[in-house]
């Protein structure tokens, strides 16, 4: 997570070399750095938290310990897809307002754990609007394929946080 | 602490709130103030301190420790006057350390006036001063504040390795021990004091508080606290002469044990602060004040003559505290500290200051054998455990007990007819619940602890104003959570303080209106709708709402307009326009700093209000989360999702029959409930859930009650009574829902937070 919050700082490929857990979200793959990633789990009944956004799934019990759960899809604006069972959600730790917090993250399927070199990874393209790429560290190409290499404190943490605040 | 990167004006803005906090009588702040000043001296925290603030922040720990010492009256008057010199500071801070002839004189001038002598030029020489050697300025106050401070370093210089720092961070596993350790022993000793009070011939109770002054005093000699050491030999000696039968056990030694108690608690609070931040921050305390009284009450007991202080003359050198001596007091030579001839005092202070700092190496292993005698008896009382451990623990424990339930129900096993496995299952559910308990109960104290505190503050405020207050403690034992208890404990002292000071009046007065001569505080605790509840009662004279109306109008808060019920008026005291108010005596006596105590309580996510009956008294309510704590819900199903509410707040359930519901509009419905009309919440409706029925006829309505307030809750389905565990969403915070906690199939269920669904609803 140091590497890739230094990284928005210098916009340099290097500091965002390393191994990225690979996911995806219908035709897309994506990437977050694996340091982040605590556990990955099936897919589990989910209970509903009213007023809240609605990418925010709810609250699953992860062990005794309540987390939030939030889908990607919809994070993203993607088109909803039911779960099924390659559905799996990402537990990853991110920083919260005073300490690390868990919080899940619905994808379609895992792929595999990928070793991305600074030299594969390239500076996230213009989208127009910022707030569609602020999300993005960088788009890494390997094995011929794109990953999209996510913040994940800006995705889950901050989406949380923004959430808490209105 | 985060003090000591504090800006120099971030720490005058602490010493002047410091400053308006005190009350005549309460030294512990005094020391606190003490603290704050000391930061401000040359070689204190606030390195960038200008060399005028130096010298005032000088002068003004002199008046403070005379304060102390008694040599100054420790008067309301006194204290203002020391907030105007606050002020003259944080002027000069202003003004970059280059304040005007005027400031400087308006700051002498009210610190003549507190009977402090200061004389402009020893500020604005002192610039010179400080930069060369303490030289003979003509003030006694300067010399006696100089002297003292480069009297007690020299020896620090002249000895290396045993100076002013500490040389007691050699094992700070073991000092972390002892200051856990001394925090227990001073408040077994404050509470056994105040029970000695009762019954003054107790022995047992004598010897309860002789035996942790003995620990402290063997641990902190061991440890090589000296001045620690002293003090609580002192005090153990006195208390020996009790035992003894020496001296009888009075007011005067239960006096000057709690203040001991209070001395000695400061000081191992400043050895925790050296643990924290290093050795940079250790200071010694003067202790030779209570030595001297001490000495002076165990010379009463031996039947001498009383030692009257200004008879004895003072000796020409300072006395020696000589180190083989350390472990005996010398009655003479540490009453000669208190002659009041001024550079004398200075030196005795100083030369006893700079003896403690020796290490006497015979004493010390003296010392470490008494503390292995006494020491290691406490050791394995209990253990300190980190709360994530603690927490991990609890959630193992729930998941194990979920685990177990779903082995239970398990279609194939619970086939099984065998009588061994269902008297084994039973015996295994026992087992886990115990360890529920068990494991729950680690995370909770009484909130005891904190309200045996209050006793002694009622006693000494009480006695203060020359008032009778009772103070009746109501659920002392109800449980709180851990790291709730020292956060709490800073608006209750403020309200307490505020409703024996200002709710309860003179017992004459009293008697004037009618009332009992003694005026009674209740302090209560207990668990109500999901919440922590601390009610603090007095039955005097209430708020007036005409005063507190007029005030707020005066102060822009409300307009002439304006309607307010006396609910509402009453709880304009917490906003903080309000207390700010210069005659806060006028509105009743309350106000002063009850913004503060909102704040506070809100920090921990509460609230707090007031009711009050003019004349009868008044009521302060502060309503805390249950973070952590176990409640007693109802689950209830509405469509696929289940919530719990709060048992405590459930009045009854109904099916409501056609003919005692109704609509307003075709909307928002109200339910006849025993005569009473009730609106209906349709939580379907409220959580954005499909439901089975959406006809309160067919549904069942949960009829809650939270602050006076009744609704019904319309569910589709009542599904059983569980104690469940409250944990916050990992960051999600809605209004409505107060947590989620984990049902029994292992699923997360809601927990419903009713003041935030009622409160929604009325908006």
């Amino acid at each position: 997570m140091d590497a890739a919050s230094a990284a928005q700082n210098t916009g340099q490929g290097t500091e965002l070399a390393g191994k990225y857990l690979t996911f995806s979200l219908g035709n897309e793959g994506y990437g977050v750095g694996i340091l982040s990633v605590r556990e990955i789990i099936g897919v589990m009944e989910i209970t509903a938290v009213p007023h809240t956004p609605d990418y925010i799934k709810g609250v699953i019990n992860l062990r005794g310990k309540v987390i939030p759960v939030l889908d990607l899809r919809l994070k993203f604006n993607m088109e909803h897809k039911d779960y099924d069972e390659r559905t799996c959600v990402i537990v990853v730790e991110v920083q919260g307002q005073t300490s690390p917090v868990q919080v899940g993250m619905v994808v379609d399927s895992v792929s595999e754990v990928l070793n991305v070199s600074a030299g594969e990874i390239e500076p996230p393209p213009s989208l127009g609007s910022s707030s569609e790429t602020e999300n993005i560290l960088g788009m890494a190409k390997v094995k011929g394929e794109v990953k999209i290499l996510l913040d994940v404190n800006r995705v889950v943490g901050e989406g949380l946080l923004q959430h808490l605040q209105s | 602490m985060a003090a000591a990167d504090k800006p120099l004006s971030d720490l005058l803005d602490d010493v002047a709130l410091k400053i308006l906090m005190i009350e005549p009588g309460d030294l512990s702040i005094v020391g606190e103030l003490l603290e704050l000043i000391e930061k401000l001296l040359p070689g204190g925290a606030a390195a960038d301190t200008p060399v005028v603030i130096q010298q005032m922040a000088a002068a003004f720990k002199g008046v403070l420790e005379k304060l102390i010492m008694g040599e100054l009256a420790d008067s309301a008057e006194n204290y203002d006057l020391l907030g105007q010199c606050v002020i003259e500071m944080q002027e000069s801070a202003r003004k970059e350390g280059r304040p005007g002839a005027e400031i400087i004189a308006r700051f002498c001038a009210n610190m003549k006036q507190i009977g402090f002598s200061l004389e402009p030029e020893a500020l604005v020489g002192s610039v010179n001063a400080a930069v060369t050697a303490p030289g003979d300025t003509k003030d006694a106050a300067i010399i006696e504040e100089k002297s003292a401070v480069v009297q007690a370093q020299a020896p620090a210089a002249s000895e290396p390795g045993q100076g002013a720092i500490p040389d007691f961070l050699q094992d700070t596993d073991l000092l972390a021990g002892f200051i856990e350790e001394a925090f227990d022993h001073l408040e077994s000793i404050e509470v056994n004091v105040l029970e000695l009070e009762q019954s003054p011939d107790d022995m047992d109770i004598i010897n309860n508080i002789f035996r942790p002054f003995h620990t402290i005093k063997g641990v902190s000699g061991f440890l090589n606290l000296k001045t620690i050491n002293r003090l609580a030999h002192a005090t153990e000696n006195l208390l020996d002469d009790v035992r003894n039968g020496k001296r009888p056990m009075d007011s005067a030694v239960i006096d000057i044990v709690l203040t001991v108690g209070d001395a000695l608690k400061s000081m191992v609070a400043g050895i925790k602060d050296v643990l924290q931040n290093g050795p940079a921050n250790y200071k010694d305390t003067d202790i030779s004040g209570f030595l001297v009284s001490i000495t002076q009450l165990q010379n009463e007991g031996d039947g001498a003559a009383p030692v009257e202080v200004v008879s004895v003359s003072a000796p020409d050198s300072p006395p020696e505290v000589s180190e083989s001596e350390e472990d005996e007091l010398l009655p003479d030579e540490t009453v000669a500290a208190v002659v009041p001839d001024k550079p004398a005092f200075a030196k005795a202070v100083s030369g006893s200051g700079a003896a403690s700092l020796r290490a006497p190496q015979s004493q010390a292993t003296s010392a470490a054998r008494t503390a292995a005698d006494s020491g290691t008896k406490k050791i394995g009382a209990s253990i300190k455990v980190d709360v994530e451990k603690l927490d991990a623990l609890v959630n193992a424990v729930g998941e194990l007990v979920i685990m177990q339930s779903l082995v239970r129900q398990n279609k194939l096993v619970s086939r099984i007819a065998d009588a061994k496995l269902t008297k084994d299952f039973s015996q295994l559910t026992r087992i886990t619940s115990e360890l529920q308990r068990t494991a729950m109960s680690m995370r909770m104290v009484p909130i005891k602890q904190t309200f045996d505190k209050m006793i002694r503050l009622v006693r000494d405020l009480s006695k203060k104003s020359e008032k009778k207050v009772d103070l009746v403690m109501e659920g002392a034992d109800t449980e709180i959570d851990r790291n709730m208890v020292e956060s709490i404990y800073d608006p209750l002292v403020h309200m307490m303080r505020n409703s024996v000071d200002h709710g309860i009046s003179t017992p004459a007065e009293r008697v004037k209106f009618g009332k009992p001569e003694t005026g009674t505080v209740f302090l209560r605790a207990y668990q109500k709708g999901g919440s922590m509840m601390i009610e603090i009662e007095d039955n005097g004279e209430g708020l007036n709402t005409q005063k507190i109306r007029k005030k707020a109008i005066e102060r822009g808060l409300i307009s002439e307009a304006d309607s307010l019920s006396d609910f509402e008026l009453n709880n304009l005291v917490f906003l903080p326009g309000f207390s700010t108010a210069d005659k806060i005596t006028d509105v009743s006596g309350r106000g002063v700093g009850m913004d503060v105590v909102k704040k506070a309580v809100e920090k921990l996510r509460g609230k707090v209000e007031v009711q009050s009956q003019p004349g009868k008294g008044s009521l302060f309510l502060i309503r805390l989360p249950l973070t952590l704590a176990i409640i007693d819900g109802i689950i209830v199903r509405v469509g696929s999702e289940r919530y719990i509410i709060p048992t405590i707040a459930i009045q009854e359930s109904v099916h409501p029959e056609p003919k005692n519901y109704s609509t307003v509009h075709g909307r928002g419905g109200n339910l006849m409930v025993r005569g009473e009309l009730v609106p209906i919440i349709k939580l379907y409706e409220k959580f954005g859930v499909s439901s089975t029925y959406t006809d309160p006829c067919e549904a069942i309505v949960v009829v809650v009650e939270n602050e006076g307030r009744r609704r019904a809750l319309m569910v589709d389905e009542l599904l059983g009574k569980e104690e469940v565990v409250i944990k916050n969403l990992g960051g999600i915070d809605v209004p409505g829902v107060a947590g989620g906690t984990i049902l029994g199939d292992g699923r997360v269920g809601l927990i419903l937070d009713l003041a935030g669904v009622i409160a929604d609803n009325t908006d």
